[in-house]
């Protein structure tokens, strides 16, 4: 076992105190300079000096110190120093500290037996606690409660100890009858909480003899109570029933951490639906009662957990849940609405949009500068209620739509693609959104939303006055025409400074929007463009087999033609900065011969087989989610070591779920970092690697073990000399972003005899580290120190990272943001995309962001985003782009982008090793 | 671990195990605990029943039990604790952690290493959570102050503990940035101690906080004056003697007397050890005879204020106002019901059942008859002593219910004497059976609930000879036979009660395991500490006037098994007193009264 680690006080290695100077100033009088050294030799001790001179001269001079801080100072340095030898016995100069101690424990100053009480708590060692125990026990009925409350929680250390029974034989009695006398509330806190933990049925009797005035006790008192029913009805189901009435009792206590955790323990102890429901409507309550984003997170948390657990509860109560939205936090907000987006029914569906509804208008009024992204969260809630239930799309679609000009162009994205999926759906709401569509067009600022805009009249204007207006509407935003004239460019060579302007009207009255939108740079302007002829192209199409006067179509057509000519004219003439791009101006020239020469493989193209994708995409985008829920649903299968529950001998109804429970127990370990997962063992002997040659004097051989934040090493040195190996050391030194954390020792080593050697390393982020090291030693004949070097050990990147999922927009931000990139050039023996992919996830152990379906198919080329998470919280971003080479072979590249150094090196290394594949 | 799990299964198995040999099983217990809460599923296939038989040294029951045995074994501690306090800069450089559960360094440091890294900019919340810990922190200047806390501890109450260590590290440390906190770091630690006790958290203000830092306390100086006035005392009392040595030497040189001198060489020797022990006392650490001045002080000190221990079984203050709310309750209670939940409503405990307060009463006039027995029997048969004393009392909760009287209606039975209170009017008793106060305009005085007796109003006293009146007589019959003792008990009821909770201890030699119960009417437990049988039978009536029980031990002497102690109580009296009626004296109806009849033994035993 290793030592526990009571203390951590920073200490500058630049001022470094000697030991020589801390003992004279411990032998002198000056209590300042007392108190001074031994801060300092505490500083030290935690530095991971021993001092061992330091303890007599402690002993002799700062023991009979009558200052209150030097006793205080001593109880500190009696708490870290090494009390016990390398095989665990106590070392014989500690007897000398007892007497000491037990002076304190009966000091007429009350702090100071106080705290001597408090440092027994922190003991391990019988044999110096076992002369105590008297003193203890007197402390119990000090009139002080300061004294009282730390005595109890000394006798309660103590009993716990491996051997307290036998020293404190009868003290749960003891502490029974302080329990019925005691009136301080921590003292009773302390002392229930002894039984609590030490003889729990007397804890059970106290409760019960006093359960009427439970809810008269103290908080801290309540809290173990509370703790107390958890564990007794744990160990004994049957029992339960006596308890929840003192539960119900106290979730009306005035303070709000012991309702917190009422709602907790009801939760872990009964299934049934009233009492969830109260659980439930506690956590509402403190969700708007406490100000605190904290406790609103936190009980969020809880909120999630019972809606998994209890769906149909919550449903009744999503009201109540609602109202959380009123908190400003964004990250509550959010929280809320995934709640509340699983629990919404037809029952409740028209009451929370009209909810959500409102805070869409709420969020326009206010000022806050969150308020955009909230509307932005508020329609994609929206947008997904209208999905589910698609009733209310029609009440919701219009009130929407006032949101396509926002100036928030996410969430006029979200709007847009709202819309788009609501008319494919909802065949019923297609005129009425065309028309509004029509109306809202001019209104439209960003570029992206509005060549969305135009996809969605192309495709769903189809009655014949529908898509007169739709060409209407798109000329009328185009501006006069023509866009650019030979005129203006006689005048722009004639004053170059005049050009800019006039460009800018043509382009202004082009679209106003465009302008305004500087996200987009003029190459979008094109783009858009672009898909303003494609739209053109499909309303005159569709003109064509509605209209039935041949010459209205005839019309359009040329109209339409014109305005595709007076584009490409524009987007040649030398005034614009950039001139039109080579695709944009292949597609509207593609347009321009369609139109010229139109038949009807072309218009299957144009009018149907865009929506028939459209579609395909939908349903695909559904069955994903479906996927997704069925992953999901399977997930929560037993693990083989879960508790095995023998549901066929008591009934289901009203039972309580124990692995929430056991999970409450294995938390402490898991935090405390006891928690160690077994493994096994075949695995184990594969990770043993060889440090030094057969030959060598010395053999070693280290085990390595990556935790979260540290990297144990077990080091087996075997002496294969026939000689005593003396002062055997084992140097290690660290690359990267490792550090040592104790000083190496010293040992000395038969003849053929081996040793165990623990060594812990510290590890503060995802690096690839490299651990050196010799081996030194002496032997009796030869007085030169004698070296043997090691093999590196190398850390490997992979025990740190784990897949991890985000979404497309988050990726995309963090690639922007990110600094450090590593790009890494395919080298491969593998001849397919796909097969190379999946190689690359597997061997860097991250998530493939990209659907499988993006990746299907046979054309020659693939590009997929990955991503990991190192258990540091650092993201990694892989981007992996290849095409298939005329020989068969591929090639590309592998970007790396990660905001450390450490990450991006040390995976493109692993990327570059494995890449080859093959073997 | 297991010396909590080992108190569990020693609470469940103390009958069935030896002594000796409960070192072992722990220590097993320790080792292959770990193991059995991994191999859940393998200790349910054969092999392994049998291990968990060695364990616990008795057959198992049912297949539940293992169940519950297995849940048992995993590590049973309270688990909302706090595990660290810290404070960080934002570089991440740890300045000072304190921790309040056992952490190993490396742990400790990682902890605090992933913190800075996790912390992310622009949240308005103040929490991290990672899979295995919660971080709740708070921003001071260039600081972080933290707390590292399990995922399952209370936030509210977390939070609330931040608030206080921030307030007190703003009140420690002058400068809120490294340096700062670096000269102040013991100071901070001892702060936080007083905030935070083994995780958990203390009531405290941060004024208490620095008076417990402070460490000013008014006992030690008075123990100083003390220890100063007794050197001061012992210095007098040596000139004192000195002199006295001088004049006697120039007695002495005076007159040839040697009587004198012994006697006052003896004076001087008690003296100087008297003073010796002062003078040693005030150097502390060392001194052997320090503790005798303690003591001597702990009694100077206790005596003038002295604690008061309260009554702790007092029932609750204002029952009018918490019936709705117990109604709302019962409604919560009953829809549980309803649901399948087992709700038990009647709380008494197990143990010491008769120790359990009377319930408080909730009419506004309550009348108590209650009668205590002191019986001695005699094991051979006969009586050596049978006393019953009886109270009537009254309790009236409010004042306006104060002026009555009461009628009451006695058995007629010649043997009781009764005796009333000396402000009841006597005439009125011995005429018309009829309990008033001696002054008419005078109410009766109201108790609060507190006072859980009321007010005597009669006392009754009855003693006899006549076996007849025993209500319970026990039979025990000890009987060597061989390398064992055969005891037979049989108890044989009169007629005259229905006795409940009837509880027979017989006492037992120090035995090393539970004596083999034969037969029994009723139920039996073995209290090993107190080497006690109980015999309960739950009720006493018509349907079992007599019963029996047989038990075996190793031999012993027939006079271990006695003193025979037995408890039991029941709901009708010797003096079948009853009330009959309230009789209001300003007119009225007759308020609402109840009455409680309780016989109970305090002292019932067969020697």
């Amino acid at each position: 076992m290793e030592k526990s680690c009571t203390l951590l006080i920073h200490f500058d290695k630049g001022t470094p105190a000697i030991a020589n100077e801390i003992k004279e100033a411990l032998e002198g009088n000056d209590i300042p300079a007392k108190i001074d050294a031994m801060k300092k030799a505490v500083m030290l001790l935690l530095n991971g000096e021993t001092l061992p001179q330091l303890f007599i001269t402690i002993v002799r001079y700062v023991l009979p110190s009558e200052d209150h801080t030097v006793q205080k100072l001593l109880l500190l340095y009696l708490e870290i120093i090494e009390k016990t030898d390398l095989k665990g016995r106590i070392l014989p100069e500690m007897i000398l500290i007892c007497q000491n101690l037990r002076n304190n424990l009966q000091h007429p100053n009350e702090y100071i037996r106080g705290v001597t009480l408090r440092f027994l708590c922190r003991l391990n060692e019988t044999e110096i606690i076992e002369p105590l125990v008297p003193s203890v026990l007197q402390n119990l009925e000090h009139r002080h409660p300061f004294i009282r409350r730390n005595a109890i929680l000394a006798v309660m250390s103590i009993y716990k100890l491996p051997q307290g029974e036998q020293l404190l034989v009868d003290a749960p009695e003891m502490i029974e009858k302080v329990l019925s006398t005691e009136q301080d509330p921590s003292a009773k806190r302390n002392a229930f909480l002894m039984l609590f933990n030490c003889a729990h049925d007397r804890a059970i009797n106290y409760l019960l003899t006093h359960v009427d005035r439970v809810s008269e006790w103290g908080e801290l008192l309540q809290m173990v109570v509370l703790e107390l029913i958890r564990k007794v009805c744990r160990t004994n189901r049957g029992e339960k029933g006596k308890y929840i009435k003192i539960i119900i009792s106290l979730l009306n206590a005035p303070s709000t951490a012991v309702i917190y955790e009422c709602a907790g323990t009801l939760v872990s102890l009964s299934s049934a639906p009233t009492a969830i429901r109260a659980a439930a409507n506690t956590y509402c309550q403190l969700l708007l009662s406490q100000s605190d984003n904290n406790v609103k997170l936190i009980v969020l948390d809880r909120l999630n957990e019972l809606k998994s657990s209890h769906r149909d509860i919550m449903v009744d109560l999503i009201m109540d849940v609602l109202r959380a939205l009123s908190s400003p936090n964004l990250d509550i907000q959010r929280k809320t609405l995934d709640i509340v987006l699983e629990l919404v029914t037809p029952r409740n569906i028209n009451e929370v949009v009209l909810l959500l509804k409102k805070e869409v208008m709420k969020s326009q009024s206010g000022e806050l500068e969150k308020n955009g992204e909230y509307r932005q969260i508020l329609i994609q809630a929206i947008h997904s209620c209208a999905i589910k239930f698609p009733e209310v799309a029609s009440t919701v679609v219009h009130l929407m739509m006032d949101f396509l000009g926002d100036s928030n162009v996410a969430s006029a994205i979200d709007v847009i693609v709202f819309v788009r999926e609501i008319i494919e759906t909802n065949p019923k709401l297609r005129v009425s959104i065309i028309t509004r569509l029509l109306d809202t067009f001019y209104q439209i600022r960003a570029a992206w939303v509005c060549s969305c805009a135009l996809w969605i009249i192309g495709e769903y204007c189809l009655s014949p006055s529908e898509v007169e207006s739709g060409i209407a509407t798109i000329k009328q935003c185009l501006g006069e025409l023509p866009f650019y004239s030979v005129s203006e460019e006689a005048e722009a060579t004639d004053a170059s400074k005049k050009t800019p302007q006039s460009n800018s009207i043509t382009i202004s009255s082009r679209r106003p929007a465009i302008l305004a939108d500087d996200l987009f740079s003029s190459l979008a302007i094109f783009f858009l463009a672009a898909v303003v002829t494609c739209t053109l192209t499909k309303l005159v199409l569709r003109l064509e087999e509605v209209q039935p006067s041949k010459v209205e179509v005839n019309k359009a057509t040329t109209q339409a033609l014109l305005i595709f000519v007076s584009m490409l004219q524009l987007g040649q003439s030398p005034v614009l900065p950039h001139p039109i791009d080579n695709d944009s101006c292949d597609r509207i020239v593609l347009c321009i011969r369609l139109l010229c020469n139109t038949g009807d493989e072309i218009r299957k193209i144009w009018l149907q087989s865009c929506r028939q994708s459209f579609v395909k995409m939908l349903s695909e985008k559904q069955l994903q989610e479906t996927e997704e829920l069925k992953a999901k649903a399977q997930v929560s299968h037993a693990q083989p070591d879960d508790l095995i529950d023998f549901y066929h001998l008591k009934s289901r109804k009203g039972m309580s779920q124990l692995e929430l429970e056991d999970e409450v127990q294995d938390d402490l370990k898991r935090a405390t970092g006891e928690f160690v997962k077994d493994a096994d063992d075949a695995n184990k002997l594969n990770r043993i690697l060889q440090l030094t040659g057969f030959s060598d004097p010395v053999y070693a051989e280290a085990y390595v073990t990556v935790h979260h934040y540290d990297i144990v090493l077990d080091i087996t040195v075997i002496n294969r000399t026939r000689e005593t190996l003396q002062n055997l050391c084992l140097e290690l030194a660290t690359m990267g972003d490792l550090k040592l954390v104790e000083r190496p020792q010293n040992y000395t080593l038969a003849p053929e005899s081996s040793k165990q050697i623990k060594a812990n390393i510290k590890v503060s982020s995802t690096e690839t580290g490299v651990i050196f090291g010799n081996i030194v030693y002496e032997t009796s004949n030869v007085l030169e120190r004698t070296v043997v070097v090691l093999n590196d050990i190398h850390i490997d990147i992979m025990d740190y990272i784990s897949p991890a999922v985000c979404t497309d927009t988050a990726f995309r931000t963090m690639w922007a943001e990110f600094e450090w990139e590593n790009k890494v050039a395919v080298n491969t023996v593998i001849k397919n995309e796909k097969e190379f992919l999946d190689h690359i996830i597997k061997s860097t152990n991250m998530k493939c962001l990209t659907a499988p379906s993006a990746l299907d198919g046979e054309c020659g080329f693939l590009a997929a985003n990955l991503y990991a998470k190192s258990v540091f919280g650092e993201d990694a971003l892989v981007n992996v782009s290849i095409e298939k080479q005329a020989d068969g072979k591929l090639s590309g590249y592998i970007r790396i982008r990660s905001k450390t150094q450490g990450i991006a090196l040390s995976l493109g290394d692993k990327i570059t090793l494995k890449q080859k594949g093959g073997s | 671990m297991l010396e909590r799990i080992g108190t569990f299964f020693a609470f469940e198995f103390s009958t069935n195990r030896s002594p000796e040999s409960e070192e072992d099983t722990e220590y097993k217990l320790d080792r292959d605990c770990f193991l059995v809460t991994k191999m859940k599923l393998k200790i349910l296939q054969g092999p392994c029943f049998v291990f968990l038989n060695d364990l616990l040294f008795a057959p198992l029951p049912s297949v539940n039990f293992i169940c519950t045995s297995i849940a048992i074994v995993v590590e049973i501690l309270s688990s909302m604790v706090v595990l660290a306090a810290s404070i960080v800069s934002k570089s991440g450089k740890v300045l000072l952690s304190r921790q309040f559960v056992d952490m190993t360094r490396i742990r400790v440091e990682g902890l605090l290493a992933a913190f800075p890294k996790l912390v992310g900019t622009g949240k308005q919340h103040t929490y991290v959570e990672t899979e295995n810990v919660r971080y709740v922190y708070q921003p001071i200047e260039a600081l972080y102050l933290l707390l590292v806390t399990n995922k399952q501890s209370n936030i509210l109450e977390d939070l609330e503990t931040l608030r206080l260590l921030s307030k007190l590290v703003t009140e420690y440390s002058y400068s809120l940035d490294e340096e700062g906190i670096g000269k102040t770091a013991f100071e901070l630690i001892f702060a936080f101690d007083e905030v935070i006790c083994l995780g958990h958290k203390e009531n405290v203000t941060v004024a208490q906080v620095k008076q417990y830092c402070e460490m000013e306390s008014h006992e030690e100086k008075l123990h100083k004056l003390v220890l100063q006035s007794k050197i001061n005392e012992t210095k007098d009392v040596m000139k004192r003697k000195a002199s006295e040595i001088d004049k006697s030497k120039i007695d002495k040189n005076r007159s040839e007397k040697g009587g004198f001198m012994s006697m006052g060489s003896g004076r001087i020797e008690t003296s100087f050890s008297e003073l010796s022990i002062s003078s040693s006392g005030s150097g502390f650490g060392s001194g052997s005879g320090f503790g005798g001045i303690t003591t001597d002080l702990d009694a100077f000190s206790t005596k003038p204020k002295g604690r008061q221990p309260s009554a702790a079984t007092a029932p609750s203050k204002g029952f009018g106002m918490q019936l709705g709310k117990s109604q709302k309750t019962n409604q919560f209670l009953e829809s549980l019901k309803a649901e399948g939940e087992l709700i038990v409503e009647d709380l008494q405990p197990k143990v010491g059942q008769s120790r359990v307060a009377a319930t408080p009463p909730t009419d506004p006039i309550t009348l108590t008859a209650e009668e205590k027995l002191n019986v001695t029997l005699k094991r051979d048969g006969g009586i050596s002593n049978f006393d019953v004393q009886g109270t009537l009392s009254l309790q009236i909760l409010n004042q306006e219910d104060g002026l009555i009287q009461v009628q009451i209606e006695t058995g007629g039975n010649p043997g009781i004497l009764f005796k009333t209170h000396p402000n009841m009017n006597k005439e009125l008793f011995s005429n018309e059976n009829i309990l008033g106060l001696k002054d008419p305009n005078r109410p009766f005085p109201t108790g609060p609930a507190g006072d859980a007796a009321g007010v005597g109003l009669l006392k009754w006293r009855m003693q006899s000879a006549d076996e007849s009146m025993v209500p319970l007589s026990i039979n025990c019959w000890p009987s060597v036979s061989g390398n064992e003792t055969y005891v037979s008990i049989e108890y044989e009821a009169s007629a005259m009660f229905d006795l409940r909770n009837v509880v027979i201890s017989v006492p037992l030699p120090a035995l090393r395991e539970a004596p083999n119960v034969r037969q029994i009417d009723g139920e039996w437990r073995y209290d090993p500490r107190n080497s006690i049988l109980e015999w309960s039978i739950l009720l006493i009536d018509n349907s079992n006037r007599s019963g029996s029980m047989e038990f075996v031990v190793p031999p012993a002497d027939s006079s271990v098994f006695f003193p025979i102690s037995v408890r039991f109580s029941a709901t009708s009296l010797y003096s079948d007193l009853k009330v009959v009626n309230i009789i209001p004296l300003r007119g009225g109806a007759t308020p609402k009264f109840s009455q409680r009849t309780n016989l109970s033994t305090e002292n019932y035993q067969v020697v």
